[in-house]
């Protein structure tokens, strides 16, 4: 139920990941730690460089944006400090966009934004950077045609509940921190703060469940952070399969 | 000199108060807050929630339809409305939709759909954002534009889509066909013809923190004070022309009044650990120092506080609670921003 992804694809780079879901394809490339250009070294800590590429042309202002808040919210979660004077570089090339993307008529650097976190975090895993933490991103939807707010929606789900009065991002911490926040449209707090509520469940579900134990009943929902650890655990059993073979 | 001094030993190391804050601007700023523990005061004085007066003057530019410069302490940021004309057809989209939607009114106080995807696609609204030479010492003249004015520009330009600020109807040119007797009177439907296209440039005079309240505050400003000439289709040159009668020329009726208020998260000390101040717009120094900002749009005007957008990144300091506590601070600095408006009209 969780997003697809492959880690560690790309052979040039540091690490990698590609990573699928609701239609949105994404891969990630971070190389570093690398040497970092005399303008961008800090003396205590690294430099974190965060490209986005689209899936057509070349990048606008609008990537340049979706570029800074990653680059900020990367930035609070990675260990700077025990890498100083060196770069850390992500790339994220979208590969495909879900159909219909264009016409839901909402911002689409907020629909994108989660995904391209999510992606950023599992190619800095694949690279083995120093995390303090790890980061899970949702995309909320609220509408008046729909009773409850919708959960990370897919391109067809919005279509259908056109108008879309708000549209939110979250990214909360392991620590289950509010790391990043986006909201758009017009809401109260109330309905804002009912939106927070939804995606700090699915983003840090207690107890560490597995993917198949975190699933509603519907099978709608998600669980992010169980999703991560299982990615996580298939990377690591990969990694010693060395020890385990007979 | 230090041997005719022998009462008290000297400290060992002080410098003055710029040298502090060059080379150590983390401990500079927390050491000013920490001093005073009852009413911790920033380095520039303030104190954590307090924010900068707001002046703002209107129509000082003789070439645009509409302008405004606006000053928050150090931070001077000048913008200009002009509007031009696009003719329908060389608009981008299919005609044959809109002459069928003309008609529709839209005075409601949601912009529709329709309109907003229109007013997207034809791309009506065109903010940009300069930063003038020596506005401040991040700023390189002469080079593309930096990170930090395009930011600022999809930000500018994704608020003024989102709230839909500004009127379709105000921006079409229609021509209602006279009225031709052997025909239905019915028949006659409204077309357009035409669209102004508003170029809302803004430049950053000085730039000391809080760039986006400030570009903002100007581009409302400028807007409120838009006198757009009326434009009109002349049947018998088939163009469209203006009329120079100034009591002919209409304002945009804008929608609401979204303000923005952008706030600064300083973390007591720099491994994350200890207490957090939450400062009301902040400078540029404040800017450098502090990781995590947050950044909320509150409108007012329709008697309840709506929420327009909410801007948060950099760090996990504030929380849910916070945020809620940010969204009272927005709507005190709204009725900041519409006495100061209110007072331009």
């Amino acid at each position: 139920m969780g997003p697809e992804t492959i880690l560690s694809h790309l052979h040039r780079a540091d690490g990698s990941a590609t990573y699928t879901y609701n239609g949105y394809s994404i891969i990630g490339s971070v190389n570093g730690p690398i040497e970092v250009p005399r303008r961008d070294e800090h003396a205590e800590e690294a430099t974190i460089e965060v490209n986005v590429r689209p899936a057509v042309g070349v990048g606008s202002p609008k990537e340049r944006h979706l570029e800074t808040l990653l680059h900020n919210t990367l930035r609070s979660i990675t260990l700077i400090r025990s890498i100083p004077r060196t770069l850390v570089q992500i790339t994220l090339q979208i590969r495909s966009l879900p159909e219909g993307e264009a016409a839901v008529g909402v911002n689409s650097s907020l629909t994108l934004l989660p995904h391209l976190l999510n992606t950023a975090v599992l190619a800095l895993l694949s690279t083995s950077v120093p995390l303090a933490t790890i980061a899970t991103s949702v995309l909320v939807a609220v509408s008046p045609k729909a009773p409850t707010p919708l959960l990370s929606p897919t391109a067809t789900e919005l279509l259908r509940v056109k108008p879309i009065r708000s549209i939110h991002v979250f990214a909360f911490s392991g620590e289950r921190k509010l790391l990043l926040n986006e909201s758009d449209g017009a809401f109260s707090v109330n309905e804002w703060d009912e939106a927070c509520e939804m995606a700090e469940e699915v983003c840090c579900k207690e107890g560490g469940v597995g993917l198949g134990e975190g699933m509603d009943v519907d099978g709608q929902q998600i669980n992010m952070e169980g999703w991560l650890r299982d990615v996580v655990r298939r990377k690591v059993e990969l990694e010693q399969r060395w020890r385990t073979a007979d | 000199m230090a041997t005719a001094t022998p009462a008290k030993p000297t400290p060992t190391l002080s410098f003055p108060r710029p040298i502090f804050a060059a080379l150590s601007p983390h401990p500079f700023l927390q050491a000013h807050l920490t001093s005073t523990p009852n009413t911790p005061l920033r380095a520039n004085g303030r104190t954590a929630q307090e924010t900068r007066p707001i002046g703002v003057n209107t129509d000082a530019l003789t070439h645009s339809h509409g302008s405004a410069v606006v000053r928050m302490g150090n931070t001077v940021a000048v913008c200009g409305v002009r509007g031009e004309i696009l003719r329908a057809e060389d608009a981008a989209s299919s005609s044959g939709s809109l002459s069928s939607t003309a008609d529709s009114s839209d005075d409601d106080d949601e912009g529709g759909e329709e309109e907003q995807n229109e007013m997207e696609q034809l791309r009506l609204l065109v903010p940009n954002i300069e930063l003038s030479t020596g506005s401040t010492p991040a700023h390189i003249p002469g080079s593309a534009p930096s990170t930090l004015a395009q930011t600022l520009v999809t930000r500018l330009r994704a608020l003024l889509l989102s709230t839909h600020l500004v009127r379709l109807s105000d921006l079409r040119i229609a021509y209602t066909p006279p009225a031709n007797p052997d025909e239905d009177a019915e028949a006659q439907e409204v077309q357009v013809k035409g669209y102004w296209v508003l170029y809302i440039d803004t430049m950053f005079l000085a730039l000391d923190g809080s760039a986006f309240d400030c570009a903002w505050l100007a581009m409302l400003a400028a807007l409120r004070a838009t006198l757009l000439p009326h434009a009109f289709w002349d049947e018998e040159l088939e163009t469209i022309l203006c009329s120079d009668e100034p009591e002919k020329a209409a304002r945009l009726r804008l929608r609401g009044l979204p303000v923005p208020s952008s706030f600064a998260v300083f973390e007591g000390s720099e491994d994350g650990e200890g207490v957090e101040w939450v400062l009301s717009d902040p400078d540029a120094f404040e800017d450098s120092v502090c990781r995590e900002s947050v950044c909320v749009v509150v409108d007012g005007s329709q008697g309840k506080g709506l929420v327009r957008r909410v801007e948060k990144s950099g760090g996990g300091l504030v929380d849910r609670e916070n945020i809620k506590v940010l969204f009272k601070k927005g709507m005190q600095r709204w009725k900041e921003w519409e006495k100061v408006l209110e007072e331009r009209k």
